[in-house]
């Protein structure tokens, strides 16, 4: 809301610099966002909060002024004077879609002449941005910046008889507006229409066939009251936002109606002659009474934390235009004025009296008791998931939790079902809930790969949404990892990843297939049984699709599933005190065996004194093992919590092993 | 001989050895140095090697090892001198090969940074935290209920309007109730308040989404922290010193909190908070005292209890405090970007 310094003067007499005006209304809920010189005068921009469109005219603005400064508002009463003709001889209004149209006033004005505004009313409306068009339009917009009521003059020989009919638009009805375009219409928005056609559209913008030109004679005033629903829905639809769909919108002062219609009609004899008819034309509904509400004085101390004394509560209240009914030591009753329906409840009058006696009154070093707050698992073990992966290398990235629907298909190893859908995209072509980090991951590599940063480990922890039968879907807060190494090191941070949490576990790997990653090179990763997420790297096909130039490994984990892990708690066992022993093992194997299930017999078969199993190397020597062998390299250490182990003891145990190995996968010692 | 005596002489045989070739120089020089050392008969790695004899049984394997590294040092060193010699160089002491350049850059160990955003949070999670608000968690995507109804948003506020919001498309659900990406996170404090009778101290904070098109201030998805306490007796006066509190042990230095009136649906009074900074006023966020109807929504008596909300734009935030000036870097993840912080 752009007001005029000088026409502010108007209704309030502000012996202050307007400085202080501007930081007072702000204080007292008027946002102050600038202010710009405009001749002599000044358009000062003020920001209204949606509860209060009463402050969308120049004399809410006064009002708020008057109360903050303690001086009377004046206010024009206007008193146009009227012909013998009645108005109800001219002109008939009907209303056939009340829900849209709460009420609809019409005054006649005859014999005008249309010309330019006086000097005083285009400076005005020029310092608040409103181009001059000619007198009977200025005026209609002059009162509205002076109280927020949208009018509309029509010339009333381009109407097609003397029926005014408010109805709901027709489907795919057209409407040519006065911006001179056609727009298709639909049900839900409010027509204005004579006997065959729409000459405006309610509340939004008049019609190009009964504007006012210099050559219309008659008018017809209309000042009305359009549901803001309705108004809203279309303003949005045909993207015509204008002044009056701006206040409609946010809901109008019913008693300010007729006042506005009064006031324009007074304007316009005064401006552009002619005579007015006799009487108003007012159909709707019976304005509705605001009912009255009660303060409790102890409420102010309750919710502000500060008392306010009584009298300058009912100063406050009364100055606002409150009608003050009833008042007493602990209590006021008031009726709060029609302009402000956003005033109902008795803490809607806590906020009045806070606002206009002043936020600054209240303490900022109140004694907030203490209170403990605890750290919950899921928030640690995402601070132990961030701690190794910056540790390892890793940076943390954030993405955008909708996604295109190629990237849904890319990669979805949670769940087989279709992506949820938002009816509007985030980002361009971006509509579907991601079920995994993974693609947004591969984006930013692409990013990064563009500007050729050398080093791009990236992780990120969000949630992933997946699909289901419940009330909400499932919201599975998820751990993402792409990395330019390759499946052994990004399995070997899953594994230091899983060891920080829990010592105790063992990552298991399950085959799998991704149509992202390479069927070999790639699993399902297990702990305990669980499933805990997938790795592997990315097949070229793919690397092309997502535009990469560099391999790519990608693992993607469920956070639920390390929060089951983690130890938050590690408990101390001892340690032993004396040396360990190892011993290095080079086993002649089955090219089919894997690590694990050898590492496997190792560790049931070497006792109680064998602390670990290292794997070293594979090597192949086809020509002295023979084809379809490969050496397993490892090595073995021993330890006793009792006492040094000696040489016999650990060449024992190395030998128990190689033999169980031998029976269990025909594994032979390299001699 | 006893272990400690044994691996003494053979550390300074392998020290002389290493000194007296890299001393050497001609080949003629060598060559008597190495008939010293390791000369079949009588040279001193010989006469090491028949020591070992006399060092205790038990010990014989530590002494065996460390002859047989000896014994490789020196001959490496040997090598290097006939090599040196070979190349027509001098010796080491005249003129050293290798200068030790203390200047060269160390091996640095690649560090993963943390999102500044990340930083942001786990900061004002810190901060609260001190402040006795525990963290409350809650789905990404809501249902109008808590999304709007409970927090007092009527169905014809201009915040519901579907364009407004990112509304679920109901064809891929098999429930009929709407859903929608939350547009803030007070749904969480509704979901809480449901659960626990009062008091409740909590924050809230993650992602929110709402359909601004991506320019230098404005990103579709963006980050929120909320705080709400409910309890008995409390009142405009505690959110503004708890407010003063968090501000002031965000910037490290005592601050002053103003309010501004404002209006949101879900508070009463409501208000714009500003903190001092140096002699302006920046904006911190919005707040205000919890609305009786939010407070009647989640069954909870307006009459028995009070309570205060507050809510700011971590991005907001964090780009002020690292003079970050596009929204939109934070979610390029540009890893330039990200090492800078």
């Amino acid at each position: 809301m752009i007001v005029s310094w000088n026409w502010l003067k108007d209704y309030v007499a502000l012996a202050v610099e307007p400085a202080e005006v501007e930081q007072r209304l702000m204080m007292a809920g008027l946002n102050h966002e600038s202010t710009e010189p405009v001749g002599d005068d000044l358009a000062i921009d003020l920001e209204v909060t949606s509860n209060r469109p009463d402050c969308l005219g120049h004399l809410g603005v006064a009002r708020e002024a008057a109360v903050l400064f303690g001086k009377p508002l004046t206010i024009p009463e206007p008193v146009p004077s009227e012909d013998a003709t009645s108005v109800s001889d001219l002109l008939k209004v009907r209303i056939d879609c009340p829900e849209l149209c709460y009420r609809y006033t019409a005054r006649v004005i005859r014999g005008v002449k249309i010309g330019p505004s006086p000097d005083w009313l285009v400076s005005r409306l020029r310092t608040i941005g409103i181009a001059p068009i000619n007198n009977v339009v200025d005026i209609t917009n002059y009162v509205l910046m002076e109280c927020g009521q949208p009018l509309h003059a029509f010339d009333l020989a381009k109407l097609g008889g003397p029926e005014i009919i408010v109805r709901e638009a027709d489907k795919g009805e057209e409407f040519l507006a006065i911006d001179h375009k056609t727009y298709t219409l639909e049900p839900g928005m409010c027509v204005i229409a004579d006997s065959s056609r729409a000459v405006a559209l309610g509340g939004v913008m008049g019609g190009a066939d009964s504007e006012v030109s210099d050559s219309t004679i008659d008018l017809l005033i209309e000042s009305a009251e359009f549901a803001p629903v309705s108004i809203r829905a279309a303003a949005r639809t045909l993207n015509l936002h204008s002044p009056s769909s701006y206040r409609f919108e946010r809901g109008l002062d019913p008693a300010g109606v007729d006042w506005a219609s009064r006031r324009c009609c007074e304007l316009i004899l005064d401006l552009a002659g002619g005579e007015l008819a006799a009487g108003v034309i007012d159909v709707g509904r019976e304005r509705v009474k605001q009912e009255p509400v009660v303060l409790r004085l102890a409420q102010l101390k309750r919710i502000l934390g500060i008392d306010v004394p009584a009298a300058e509560v009912q100063r406050i209240l009364t100055a606002l235009g409150n009608e003050q009914v009833r008042a007493d030591a602990d209590t006021v009753e008031v009726i709060p004025p029609s302009w402000r329906r956003d005033l109902t409840r008795e803490i809607d009058l806590v906020e009045e009296v806070a606002r206009i006696h002043g936020y600054d009154q209240i303490p900022e070093d109140a004694a907030v008791p203490m209170c403990p707050s605890h750290r919950s698992d899921a928030d640690r073990v995402q601070g132990q998931v961030r701690q190794v992966l910056t540790a390892a290398g890793f940076d943390e990235s954030l993405t955008v939790s909708v996604v295109s629907e190629s990237w849904t298909k890319a990669f979805s190893p949670w769940t087989d079902a279709k992506p949820l859908k938002s009816y509007t995209p985030t980002l361009k072509g971006a509509d579907r809930l991601r079920l995994s980090l993974i693609p947004s991951l591969l984006d930013i590599r692409r990013t990064n790969e563009s500007v050729s940063n050398p080093v791009i480990e990236l992780f990120e922890t969000a949630k992933i949404y997946l699909p289901s039968d419940d009330e909400l879907p499932i919201e599975q807060h998820t751990l993402g990892i792409a990395s330019g190494g390759d499946y052994s090191s990004v399995k070997g941070v899953i594994e230091s990843l899983v060891a920080a949490l829990n010592p105790a576990c063992q990552v298991a790997v399950r085959e799998t297939k991704q149509p992202l990653l390479d069927n070999a090179r790639s699993c399902e990763l297990h702990v305990d049984g669980e499933l805990l997420g997938f790795l592997g790297e990315v097949t070229p096909a793919a690397l092309k699709s997502f535009k990469l130039r560099l391999a790519t490994t990608v693992a993607e984990l469920s956070m639920s599933a390390l929060g089951v892990i983690a130890n938050l708690i590690p408990q101390h066992s001892p340690q032993s005190a004396f040396p360990a022993m190892s011993r290095d093992l080079n086993l002649i194997v089955d090219e089919s065996l894997r690590w694990a299930d050898l590492a496997s017999t190792v560790r049931e078969s070497g006792g109680e004194l064998l602390e670990g199993v290292t794997y070293q190397d594979i090597y192949r020597d086809n020509q002295r093992d023979g084809a379809g062998k490969k050496r397993l390299l490892f090595s073995i250490t021993l330890r006793s919590s009792e006492t040094t182990l000696t040489n016999e003891q650990a060449d024992e145990i190395r030998d128990t092993i190689v033999a169980a190995c031998g029976k269990r996968h025909a594994a032979t010692l390299l001699a | 001989m006893a272990l400690a005596d044994f691996l003494q002489q053979l550390d300074e045989l392998a020290a002389d050895a290493v000194a007296a070739f890299e001393a050497a120089s001609d080949a003629e020089a060598l060559e008597v140095t190495r008939v010293e050392f390791v000369g079949a008969k009588s040279g001193r790695l010989k006469a090491a090697q028949k020591g070992m004899g006399s060092v205790d049984k038990a010990d014989r394997p530590v002494a065996g090892k460390q002859f047989n590294e000896a014994k490789t040092q020196v001959e490496v060193a040997l090598q290097a001198a006939h090599e040196r010699l070979a190349a027509g160089g001098a010796s080491s002491s005249a003129k050293p090969a290798e200068i030790f350049d203390p200047t060269l850059p160390g091996k640095r160990p690649r560090v993963g940074h943390l999102h500044p955003i990340t930083q942001t949070i786990e900061e004002l999670k810190d901060i609260m935290g001190r402040l006795g608000f525990s963290v409350a968690d809650g789905p990404e995507i809501e249902d109008e209920r808590h999304n709007f109804e409970a927090l007092n948003i009527p169905s014809d506020h201009p915040a519901r309007d579907p364009l407004e919001n990112f509304y679920i498309a109901a064809a891929e659900r098999s429930h009929g109730k709407p859903l929608l990406l939350r547009s803030q996170t007070s749904t969480v404090q509704i979901r809480v308040m449901e659960q626990t009778p009062p008091p409740v101290r909590i924050i809230s904070l993650g992602r929110v989404y709402r359909p601004d098109t991506a320019d230098a201030t404005h990103y579709p998805m963006f980050h929120q922290i909320e705080g709400l306490l409910v309890d008995q007796h409390v009142t405009m006066a505690d959110l503004k010193s708890v407010l003063r509190l968090f501000a002031a042990s965000y910037l490290g230095h005592n601050v002053h909190i103003r309010f501004r009136p404002s209006f949101f649906p879900f508070t009463e009074p409501s208000v714009e908070a500003d903190m001092s900074w140096g002699d302006d006023w920046i904006e911190f966020g919005g707040a205000g005292m919890v609305d009786p109807n939010v407070l009647r929504a989640v069954g909870y008596d307006p009459e028995e209890v009070t309570g205060f909300a507050f809510g700011l734009g971590i991005e907001r935030l964090c780009m002020r405090r690292h003079g970050v000036t596009d929204i939109r870097e934070f979610y390029k993840n540009d890893v330039r970007f990200l090492h800078q912080f």
